[in-house]
């Protein structure tokens, strides 16, 4: 046991209490960053010494991935809210003014003109009334097309997106098998997998995946089947393709970029933004879309062939109403010839020049046309609206219980990772105190060795 | 243990929470400012559902109120002229009792026979009144004059016409006396194309009203169909062949005046509720259909036995005005019926409209009072989590260190 053994301590001593008190400094410096891992240093004893044994990124695995979890219901959430709320947007009948309202003005003009079958008014009021009718039904139909594309010129940028966070967590998998497991820079090892722990989270947010810690530091990421993402170094990227979708050939879907047979893996993706984005343009927009063309179609189908049964004034028997060639919500009109012509209406049900055809044609919004015969049109519109009205409401529900969930489990990483500028200065105090006494302890040995030093001269 | 606080945790706790209270009132805001509690179809989808098809309901309402208010119209015009008439007929049973008697000369006789033709044109003219457009008196004819001014003394098959747009343009003859007992609309309608021996048509009666037509049958070579009831159609080919829904029509009328048909005029005041609210000039005004007397023919009648001096006739002519302004008297009663049940199909739709006026208000109105109380909760509460907010600086342990 020497003198100068002590001294050695009271280095080792000084030097891990700077190296804490730095580290401190590195915590509280980034107190606000995003994503930070605090850092603590694990002071070890060395034979009668100390060194800093290692830098601890102090994370719990576990909720790492329960956040992933969450991401991806946050992200599906997410997009499916927005679009949806646009749909209802264009359903929004709760002023009036939209297809119920011009439904019942169809309707009602047909009995106005059959209290006076030859007026030139009533006539007018109801080519007008349908005119705008149809052209309602166009709008709706083109504006849930519109969200259907805008959606859909989305999936290519999120597909990206997730290419570019899978090779850039490559890259850091590299960086980080690079350096070894003994990396001499420890918080440049921990920054590097703070940035990867991010890309991880970001991109849960846009797909659904799963992860594994791999024995050199590196991840591997797989998707929902167990295709790989990611593989350590090695990255397989996604890609999209066109003219496969069965609803419309514009429509994008995704594949593996390197698979031959450039199969579908839409089914595979279950949740994050891309699936929420995949599930509104295929899903619900299409399903409102279809109902709307249903009830178009029963529109032009009913009205032409009860229109057909009566005469007009110039006691012909009765053609199109509703051009009958067209028959879908986008494209519903009325026919050119009742346009050109409103002496086409066949108002009466014989060559009389009565009214009892448009009397027919006004009840069949009391006929149970829809659902199997369990509805009238306008009663089929309204369950329409009803129903976006539910889903938007169950979507916002169930987005406002993710979120809060989501705030829960980031408060949990908080707790766990995040940075208490109370802590980090009682830290300060405590190491001060260490490497104040370290100072001590080297002026003390310093002292003794003088005394012998003296005693030898 | 002790949950650790981060710097983070504090300040997205407090931020989350001010976002929370300020979401809320702006919901309550959102309220204030619309009166309403259903914005949008989310707020409540089942009261959305609901209120679009009470929506409808209260248009259907509407529709067929106007449509009854018309027939009220209708109605009392009708009702106004039959008194008018029933005015005629009282002067003429007059006139009748007055010259049946011993102190009447052929020269009062005679000179009352012109009194007689003044009455028969006034009633002529009572029964060819037009309201908007459509003959009060015509049937469901009621583009067609009612009575025609000079009497048929036997009936008659009348010419065939065409629809504008057909396509057969060779000439179409109609041959036979018309034995039926009313006046009536026949249609032919062409199904199967083809010449004359092989293009196949129908036939109606009731002027081509869907479910009246008779089977199909095939046109003979020779162009000759029967219609029925005596009544021959005969087509002699042009240029183009009969066509699929060519049309072609006559109307048959029985001897009189009569030009309209027995048929009555309808509206909707109801869901599936049709109601007739003309009443034929056939049951009013003729012995055909519904109708027992004659009155033209009546009044007819009594000019010439007053021109020929016949008190016998002119007093059987009385008991024949009796019974017309009973048929007339009949025909009031049964608008004064009508106009009732219109009166009260009205009151119901009025109530019913009132409470679906109520179920839509309760539906997607605001209740003030509480959207208002509610309102300064959340006031309190966005108070609350600002006045947190400006304190939470304030608290670290910086504060107590030198």
């Amino acid at each position: 046991m020497s003198g100068v053994n002590a001294l050695n301590i009271a280095k080792d001593a000084l030097f891990s209490h700077q190296t804490a008190i730095n580290l401190t400094g590195t915590n509280i410096a980034n107190a606000n960053t995003e994503g930070y891992t605090r850092q603590r240093p694990i002071f070890n004893n060395l034979d009668q010494s100390v060194e800093i044994g290692k830098i601890e990124r102090v994370y719990d695995k576990f909720l790492e991935n329960q956040i992933n979890e969450q991401m991806h219901h946050l992200g599906y959430g997410e997009a499916k809210r927005d679009e949806l709320s646009r749909i209802e947007m264009i359903f929004n009948e709760a002023d009036g003014g939209g297809i119920n309202e011009a439904l019942n003005q169809f309707w009602s003009a047909w009995e106005d003109l059959s209290a006076n079958p030859a007026g030139q008014a009533e006539k007018q009021a109801l080519v007008s009334i349908s005119q705008s009718l149809t052209a309602m039904f166009r709008s709706y139909s083109n504006e849930i097309i519109s969200i259907q594309d805008n959606v859909n010129a989305q999936i290519p940028y999120l597909v990206d997106e997730v290419n570019n966070h899978a090779s850039d967590i490559a890259d850091i998998n590299t960086s980080i098998i690079k350096a070894g497991k003994n990396a001499v820079n420890e918080t440049g090892i921990n920054s590097l997998k703070d940035q990867r722990a991010n890309l991880l989270s970001d991109m849960a947010r846009v797909i659904d995946f799963h992860y594994i810690e791999n024995s050199d530091d590196s991840i591997s990421v797989f998707l929902s089947n167990g295709m790989p993402l990611v593989e350590g170094e090695q990255v397989w990227e996604l890609d999209v393709v066109t003219e496969n979708h069965s609803s419309n050939p514009s429509f994008y879907d995704v594949i593996l970029k390197d698979d031959a047979d450039k199969e579908v893996i839409n089914s595979i993706i279950n949740n994050g933004s891309l699936a929420g984005f995949l599930g509104v343009r295929d899903t619900v927009a299409q399903s409102y879309l279809e109902r709307l063309n249903t009830i178009a179609s029963t529109l032009v189908t009913q009205i032409n062939a009860q229109h057909k049964l009566g005469y007009d004034m110039n006691k012909n028997l009765g053609g199109d109403f509703f051009d009958s060639t067209k028959t879908l919500a986008k494209n519903i009109e009325v026919s050119s010839v009742i346009l050109s012509d409103i002496n086409k209406i066949a108002v009466s049900e014989t060559v009389n020049g009565d009214g009892g055809n448009a009397s027919r044609l006004g009840s069949i919004k009391d006929e149970l046309l829809m659902d199997n015969g369990h509805s009238t049109i306008n009663n089929y519109y309204a369950s329409i609206v009803g129903s976006i009205g539910q889903d938007v409401e169950d979507v916002n529900r169930d987005f406002d219980r993710q979120t809060s969930l989501m705030t829960q489990l980031a408060n949990r990483k908080e707790g766990v990772s995040g940075v208490s500028i109370d802590e980090e200065m009682m830290n300060l105090i405590r190491f001060q105190t260490g490497y104040n006494a370290a100072a001590k302890f080297f002026s003390t040995s310093d002292e003794l060795i003088n005394t012998l030093m003296n005693l030898v001269n | 243990m002790v949950m650790r606080i981060s710097e983070n945790m504090k300040f997205n706790t407090i931020v989350e929470s001010m976002f929370k209270s300020q979401d809320n009132y702006n919901k309550l805001s959102e309220q204030v400012g619309s009166l309403k509690k259903l914005n949008k179809p989310s707020d409540d989808p089942i009261g959305m559902n609901k209120v679009l098809n009470l929506r409808e309901s209260k248009a259907s309402i509407k529709q067929y109120t106007r449509n009854i208010e018309g027939s009220e119209s209708w109605l009392t015009i009708t009702e106004s002229k039959l008194m008018a008439v029933s005015d005629i007929l009282l002067k003429a049973r007059e006139v009748a009792v007055a010259q049946g008697t011993g102190t009447s000369s052929e020269v009062t006789r005679s000179s009352e026979a012109a009194t007689i033709q003044q009455l028969t044109d006034e009633l002529l003219s009572l029964a060819n009144t037009k309201y908007g457009g459509s003959y009060l008196f015509s049937g469901t004819k009621s583009k067609d004059i009612s009575f025609s001014s000079s009497i048929r003394p036997s009936a008659e098959t009348g010419a065939p016409d065409v629809a504008d747009e057909n396509t057969f343009d060779g000439t179409v003859a109609s041959s036979g006396d018309y034995t039926g007992i009313a006046n009536k609309t026949y249609v032919v309608k062409i199904i199967d194309s083809g010449v004359l021996g092989a293009a196949t048509y129908q036939v109606s009666s009731e002027g081509g009203k869907a479910g009246s037509w008779s089977a199909t049958g095939t046109v003979p070579a020779n162009g000759q169909i029967s219609l029925g009831e005596g009544m021959n159609m005969t087509f002699t080919a042009g240029l183009s062949d009969l066509t699929s829904d060519d049309i072609f029509y006559l109307n048959a009328k029985t001897a009189g005046n009569y030009n309209g048909n027995g048929g009555e005029l309808t509206i909707d005041i109801g869901e599936g509720t049709s109601f007739a609210y003309s009443i034929s000039g056939e049951a009013v005004f003729t012995n055909k259909g519904e109708g027992e007397v004659d009155i033209f023919n009546v009044l007819n009648k009594l000019k010439g036995a007053l021109e020929n001096n016949e008190p016998d006739i002119i007093r059987t002519c009385i008991d024949e005005i009796k019974s017309s302004a009973d048929q007339i008297t009949k025909n009031i009663s049964k608008c004064g019926t009508k106009k009732n049940r219109l009166e009260l199909a009205k009151s119901n739709l009025t109530d019913l409209d009132m409470n679906y006026t109520e179920l839509i208000s309760n539906t997607e109105d605001a209740d003030m009072a509480e959207v208002i109380t509610g309102l300064a909760m959340k006031e309190a509460a966005l108070q609350a989590s600002y006045a947190t907010a400006s304190k939470i600086g304030n608290l670290t342990i910086l504060d107590f260190l030198r």
